[in-house]
């Protein structure tokens, strides 16, 4: 099979199961540079597997992920770990910030771990912090900071690679109304300005209405919902 | 506040504890774990007094040593004994051949009848030694038939070797030293040895630098799983609880934890107590019955522990802000103030320094000023670590990420750091200062032997009455022996009773006799007179050896056994010879020396053989083949391998004792890092996963694993080796002895204890790969 035209990162008939849970069961999906997709389905439908799958954090039982024309389960774990580092971004529900580090560092960490060196690296995540008015944290820890804040520091750090993929899983499920309305905002905002693909797992309608397709995942199965429409 | 609410809120705890699921479970197993390796070396420990007392009593119970200036008279009650003590390649080997002179001769403990001749009991050690493939040389030294096995009460260790053989013809060796008329067994003249303050002060000092990295050990165990129970108190805040509930909450859990590891301990005393029995350490063997704890040392371990763990998790608890929204911030924590942390150290010396200067003659140490003096000062490196470890992660620049990762975490919670490696920081001080102390007093209680072991590695001594010439033939003829140097000796007088003056008379072949003496020119049937020996003096000399002046091999003395002296008339045509340097230092040999063809048959009865073996060390079991031989030769030969040194007993069983005790630390201290790393970096699963999620190398996460543990204990182990240095020098100058700092010794115990760290961190590398994996991030 051929991935749709014009599709940065693409997936077909994917198949993955933990032990006699099948979390996958043929699931497809495609997106185009700059696009936003939300993955959406209840709790335990497999919306995170697919993601893990599509940024090569967990390998498939069966079926095909082509990112950029390459294909990734032919890659080593160094090769996608490469490849996360370079190209993919993620934002997790609870942000993930390492805790003793400050935000600044925390944000300038993959550019660091690119090999950039550390004041250029602070450099630049200071740039994406301005960007994300969380400028003002960067000398605190993030157990100095409130859940939101941390969470678009967590975007950030996302962001500071000029990801061309970025995995976002819930990112907003652990905030209130309004911070979950503000990170997503700035969150596409950002991604928006550097052409950036957003895989956006949720299950919030109200976070699904930032992007520009839908695909919603059920017992393994996906459903491209732009298709159906 | 009523009792019962406090009830309520501890029972609250120790439910909690074991209803948390899976990771409660393994949280509570842990601790449990942990505690109850501490509180079994604390058992063990409070056991090995009344372990020790028992080998003692059983030692006393079965001597036979008599200490009577006159023989006893033979009756029906009376046993003839004779000790025939040997090694079995590096083992003591105890054995005695009895010869039962009546129906009510003394049975020796732990046996039940005497074997007759030709048969033994032997100790259960014993028979599985000689029945194994192993004890194949051991056996053609005991060729009897075996007929039983020696109880417990006679033996003073599961592995003793030890016989008991039936003889004859016993009784008319009993001037030989070896051989006694004895009608009951048990010392005659039980008592306590005099203590020696040194000694005592090493006992003490041993006691205390093993006991105390187990109680930090204990401490540490206390707090697995904090971060966990903390979130888990946070949740209860939620739910209405106050601050003084949660901590009297968390105080339950680690009662329930400290209980559970009171159980565990228990345990695994008792598995160790019956795995004491089939094991040997540094050449200590025990019954499980031996190992039985003091019930007051007991008694206090069953409530100090649980006391303790509730103190530590409260103490802990002081610097955690628990609020209820699900949320546990740790304040960002006050600097940490020395000036207290100072004072322990500080307390330890100003105790010990009364002492200073005591020395040995000055009599006891107050062992209370000591203990205490030692532990203050030992406290205090756990005291000062943190502090230390603070002050310098501070201070630290960035990086690699690696290095950042690991100062930056260090800085945030550098206490968990600390007390990871207080256990061994104290261990390696406690290590330091018994090493310098050790080798300060070694002196004292090792002295030289004299042995010139270029010229002889071992020696034979063979009773009276045994020919020389075959008996040295025999030894030529064992394989291994390179060369024999035999004499025969004994004693002449100018008088067969109460002699004014004597000398020595060696018999032996030219070769040898010139292995002891510059001889102008030898031919058997030749004698000669030795000036100018050590031991002689030239009066005597000048006087005894005139031609045809009469002498007498071994005569009476006053007081002694009455002897059949054998007169010897000094020959004409004696020769004169010049001593040479003995084979043992200041005996060089003056007196007669005679070759066998100038002897004369009466007098061989009255000589003693000795022989002294070059021996072949590359041959193995070189030693056990001259033993066989000298035990065919005659069961009563006794045999020495020569060394340069040696040590006191005691001296030798309490540096025994911290071996075997700092093994048991350091595996104890290495079990407890692994488990709090691994504790650790289970905290961290998520945390790992979503780092390797954005492409982080496992490089990179492994080493800043290996920084966080390498920084924190480089600086552990170099305030320990001030404080080492520190307390070493305070007992050294309290033994009054010159301080020398044996660096080679303080560099190895600073060595090893790093090597436990560096192992430690290899074995947590596996499970830190494993939680590295990406799937981790499943239960998002």
């Amino acid at each position: 099979m051929t991935p749709p035209a014009g599709s940065l990162l693409s997936a077909e008939a994917l198949r993955k199961a933990y032990g006699p849970t099948l979390a996958l069961d043929g699931a497809e999906f495609s997106i185009h540079p700059g696009e936003v997709v939300a993955v959406m389905g209840p709790s335990g439908s497999g919306k995170s597997t697919l993601l893990h799958c599509l940024a090569g954090i967990v390998t498939p039982d069966s079926g095909t992920i082509t990112y950029n024309g390459r294909e990734l389960s032919a890659m080593s774990d160094a090769q996608r770990s490469a490849l996360r580092r370079s190209d993919f971004g993620f934002v997790f529900q609870f942000g993930q910030l390492v805790p003793e580090l400050t935000c600044v560092e925390n944000v300038a960490l993959p550019l660091r771990l690119n090999g950039t060196p550390r004041k250029e690296a602070e450099r630049t995540a200071l740039t994406w912090m301005e960007r994300l008015e969380v400028d003002d944290l960067r000398k605190k820890r993030p157990g100095e900071v409130s859940g939101g804040q941390g969470q678009r520091v967590a975007v950030a750090r996302s962001l500071v690679t000029n990801p061309r993929v970025l995995f976002a899983d819930e990112p907003t499920g652990a905030l209130d109304s309004l911070n979950g309305e503000r990170v997503m905002e700035l969150l596409t905002d950002a991604a928006r300005s550097t052409n950036a693909a957003v895989v956006l797992v949720t299950h919030e309608a109200r976070v699904a209405a930032y992007s520009d397709r839908e695909i919603v995942v059920r017992d393994g199965k996906s459903r491209d919902m732009e298709r159906i429409v | 506040m009523s009792v019962r609410q406090w009830a309520a809120d501890l029972m609250l705890g120790v439910r909690f504890a074991f209803t948390g699921g899976r990771e409660g479970w393994t949280r509570a197993v842990l601790t449990a774990v942990g505690v109850g390796l501490g509180v079994a070396l604390l058992l063990l420990t409070t056991a090995i007094p009344s372990a020790l007392s028992v080998r003692h009593e059983r030692e006393a119970a079965r001597s036979d040593i008599t200490f009577a200036s006159d023989p006893m008279p033979k009756a029906n009650d009376t046993l003839v004994i004779a000790r025939l003590d040997d090694y079995f390649r590096e083992d003591d080997l105890r054995g005695r051949a009895l010869e039962p002179e009546g129906p009510r001769a003394p049975l020796p403990p732990g046996v039940d009848k005497f074997p007759a001749v030709g048969e033994m009991v032997v100790s259960p050690a014993l028979k599985e030694l000689l029945e194994s493939d192993s004890g194949a040389l051991l056996r053609e030294r005991l060729p009897d038939r075996i007929v039983g096995t020696i109880a417990e009460d006679g033996l003073i260790g599961s592995a003793e070797l030890a016989y008991y053989r039936g003889a004859e013809g016993l009784a008319e060796q009993i001037s030989q030293g070896r051989v006694e008329r004895i009608d009951r067994f048990g010392d005659p003249e039980p008592g306590e040895e005099d203590s020696d303050p040194v000694l005592l002060l090493l006992v003490l000092v041993v006691f205390v630098v093993l006991l105390m990295p187990v109680a930090v050990f204990i401490a540490a165990a206390v707090r697995f799983g904090g971060e966990r129970r903390d979130r888990r108190l946070a949740a209860l805040r939620l739910v209405g609880s106050d601050s003084r509930m949660t901590r009297r909450i968390a105080a339950g859990e680690a009662l329930a934890g400290a209980v559970l590891g009171l159980v565990f301990g228990a345990a695994f005393f008792m598995v160790g107590r019956q795995l004491a029995g089939s094991a040997e350490v540094f050449r200590i063997s025990v019954f499980p019955s031996y190992l039985n704890p003091s019930p007051l040392l007991a008694l206090l371990v069953a409530v100090a522990v649980p006391a303790a763990a509730v103190l530590v998790t409260l103490f802990a608890l002081r610097g955690v802000v628990i609020e209820p929204l699900g949320v546990v911030r740790a304040g960002r924590p006050a600097r940490r103030r020395l000036w207290w942390r100072l004072i322990l150290p500080l307390a330890g010396l100003a105790m010990l320094y009364p002492m200073i200067g005591n020395g040995r003659e000055n009599g006891d140490f107050n062992q209370y000023l000591v203990t205490g003096g030692v532990v203050l000062l030992l406290v205090g490196v756990t005291a000062l670590l943190p502090w230390v470890v603070e002050s310098v992660v501070a201070r630290l620049g960035s990086g690699g990420v690696a290095w950042q990762l690991a100062v930056r975490r260090l800085q945030l919670s550098s206490g968990t750091a600390a007390r990871m490696v207080n256990g061994i920081a104290v261990a390696v001080a406690g290590a330091i200062a018994l090493q310098m102390l050790f080798a300060g007093v070694d002196d004292d209680y090792t002295k030289s032997t004299g042995q010139d072991v270029s010229r002889a590695q071992m020696e034979a001594q063979l009773p009276s009455g045994v020919p020389m010439a075959p008996a040295a033939e025999k030894f030529r003829d064992t394989r291994g022996v390179r060369a024999v140097y035999a004499f025969s000796e004994g004693y002449l007088g100018d008088r067969a009773r109460d002699p004014e003056h004597g000398t020595m008379i060696t018999v032996g072949d030219c070769a040898s006799l010139r292995e002891v003496s510059e001889l102008p020119s030898c031919t058997d049937g030749d004698v000669f007179a030795v000036h100018g020996a050590e031991w002689d003096t030239g009066e005597d000399m000048s006087k005894l050896a005139a031609p045809g002046r009469k002498l007498y091999s071994d005569p009476t003395y006053e007081g002694g056994p009455t002897k059949q002296a054998v007169p010897w008339t000094v020959p004409q045509g004696i020769k004169t010879a010049k001593a040479r340097p003995g084979l043992v230092a200041g005996t060089d040999r003056g007196g007669f020396l005679i070759t066998p063809g100038a002897l004369p048959d009466t007098l061989g009865p009255t000589l003693d053989g000795h022989a002294y073996l070059k021996v072949d060390e590359s041959v193995a079991d070189v030693q056990d083949l001259v033993r066989n031989t000298a035990a065919a030769i005659d069961p009563l030969a006794d045999t020495v391998t020569w060394a340069e040194t040696e040590r006191t007993d005691r001296f030798d069983a309490i540096r025994t004792g911290l071996f075997v005790g700092a093994a048991c630390v350091l595996a104890l201290i290495g079990a407890s890092l692994l488990v709090s790393q691994l504790e650790q970096l289970r905290e961290r699963k998520k945390l790992l996963s979503a780092l390797v999620a954005f492409g982080t190398r496992r490089r990179t996460l492994s080493l800043s694993v290996l920084w966080q543990t390498a920084i924190p204990i480089l600086l552990g182990l170099l305030l320990s080796m001030a404080v080492g240095l520190t307390l070493g020098t305070v007992l050294l100058k309290m033994t009054s002895t010159p301080v020398r700092v044996d660096w080679t010794g303080v560099l190895s115990m600073t060595g090893i204890g790093a090597a436990v760290v560096l192992v430690v961190t290899l074995c947590s590398l596996p499970p830190l790969l494993r939680l590295m994996r990406p799937e981790g991030l499943r239960t998002e």
